[in-house]
């Protein structure tokens, strides 16, 4: 299931994708973000956040940079920017 | 797994195809009553109708796009700045354009919503065609078998617009087949040409950003050419009439509302003191003018200072210990 999706994804971004030009207002892109997605969460969670995502992506959202959030389970190498419960003040 | 992929889809085509095959009918009774309801003009013209009441019903997210691109004068200072700081790296150097459209709340980009709102639209006038031909008698939305028997055997200038230049024998469907390929390759290959050579500082041309680009023109022709042998050459009215559409829309936008430093910015100050000229008014202050300004004040203000928040000694130690 991943898999066929990372190739619907791939074929979209070389296929399709150039027929439109840059038209996302997020970096990465709205597919490119759905493709890492897909890679890094698997199948189900990759397509929560990627359909999450394509619905922040309306003229009316500001964009910007828009990374696809890390795992939740497994701990960052970085020392995570949100607070955990016991440095909380 | 399927059955389940096919629920979502019958739950978002199902109202589609009520939707478009009401605006599709609703243009036949028209055209039909003109040129006679089994004609092919009276089907083609409706397929155009169709395109463009989708596209009209699209200009208000084109008209906010226009908006929020508005200032886009007034940060050219900075997002040169960020050029030349980031210049070398192309992921951060998107990254920090991106942070900046954010926080000045100014965004060239349209979207991706337009292109997701296209595509259901898209797929269900192709499957409309598809099942005209396969099963017309179980129509679907509120065509009715006589429609969808008149849909199926309407004959264009000789071809009959329901068949794929892959499934006929008939030279008169490839040749409409293939003149609108080459009309559709045509369209976005000059929306494309016009976007860049007109609308972009001269500075972006180069690089791997344009080699990107110009990959782009040879892959285009490839893709409409895939695309316009496998749909049907009704569909095909819809591709094309929509590219006409969006081509339309970035000449206007080019025209005024370019993007500063780039030839398209030049000529458009040329009309408007050549205007102001002739309605004998003061020469306006031009947008160069402006931006500099706007440029030196930027420059000007000291980046301001981040003030030290008061901390207990223990959340000083927590910081620099995390996770312990």
């Amino acid at each position: 299931m991943k898999f066929l999706l990372i190739g619907v994804l791939r074929a979209y971004r070389a296929l399709i994708s150039p027929l439109y030009g840059q038209v996302c207002r997020y970096h990465p892109s709205c597919s490119a973000y759905a493709l890492e997605a897909v890679t890094e969460h698997g199948a189900a969670r990759g397509v929560w956040l990627s359909v999450r995502r394509l619905a922040r992506c309306h003229p009316w959202a500001a964009g910007g940079y828009d990374p696809v959030p890390p795992h939740r389970h497994r701990p960052s190498r970085t020392a995570s920017a949100a607070p955990t419960p016991t440095q909380g003040a | 797994m399927l059955d389940f992929f096919g629920s979502i889809g019958s739950f978002i085509m199902t109202p589609l195809y009520f939707a478009i095959s009401f605006v599709l009918t609703s243009f036949h009774t028209l055209f039909g009553g003109i040129f006679g309801p089994a004609s092919g003009v009276a089907w083609v013209l409706s397929i155009i109708g169709l395109t463009l009441v989708i596209r009209a019903a699209l200009i208000p997210l084109f008209v906010k796009q226009i908006k929020s691109s508005r200032n886009m004068q007034l940060i050219q200072p900075k997002v040169k700045e960020l050029q030349k700081k980031y210049g070398h790296d192309r992921e951060r150097l998107a990254q920090e354009t991106m942070k900046l459209y954010k926080d000045t709340g100014t965004n060239p980009f349209a979207s991706c919503l337009p292109i997701i709102l296209q595509m259901p639209i898209f797929l269900s006038l192709f499957r409309l065609i598809d099942q005209a031909v396969k099963n017309p008698d179980k129509p679907k939305g509120v065509m009715t078998e006589t429609l969808n028997n008149q849909f199926r055997d309407a004959h264009f200038l000789g071809a009959k617009i329901s068949d794929t230049f892959v499934n006929t024998d008939d030279n008169g469907v490839r040749l409409l087949a293939a003149i609108l390929v080459i009309a559709m390759t045509a369209t976005t290959f000059l929306t494309q040409r016009q976007l860049m050579s007109k609308n972009m500082p001269a500075d972006a041309l180069s690089g791997p950003y344009a080699q990107q680009q110009k990959m782009l023109l040879y892959v285009l022709p490839v893709v409409f050419a895939v695309g316009g042998i496998a749909f049907p050459v009704g569909v095909l009215f819809y591709w094309t009439t929509s590219n006409l559409w969006t081509m339309g829309q970035q000449f206007y936008v080019i025209r005024n509302n370019p993007a500063p430093g780039t030839p398209a910015f030049k000529a458009k100050e040329e009309r408007d003191k050549a205007k102001a000229a002739r309605k004998g008014l003061p020469e306006p202050t031009t947008g160069e003018a402006e931006s500099s300004a706007v440029a030196t004040e930027v420059e000007e203000r000291p980046a301001p200072r981040v003030q030290p928040k008061r901390q207990t000694k223990a959340q000083r130690q927590a910081k620099k210990k995390p996770g312990s």
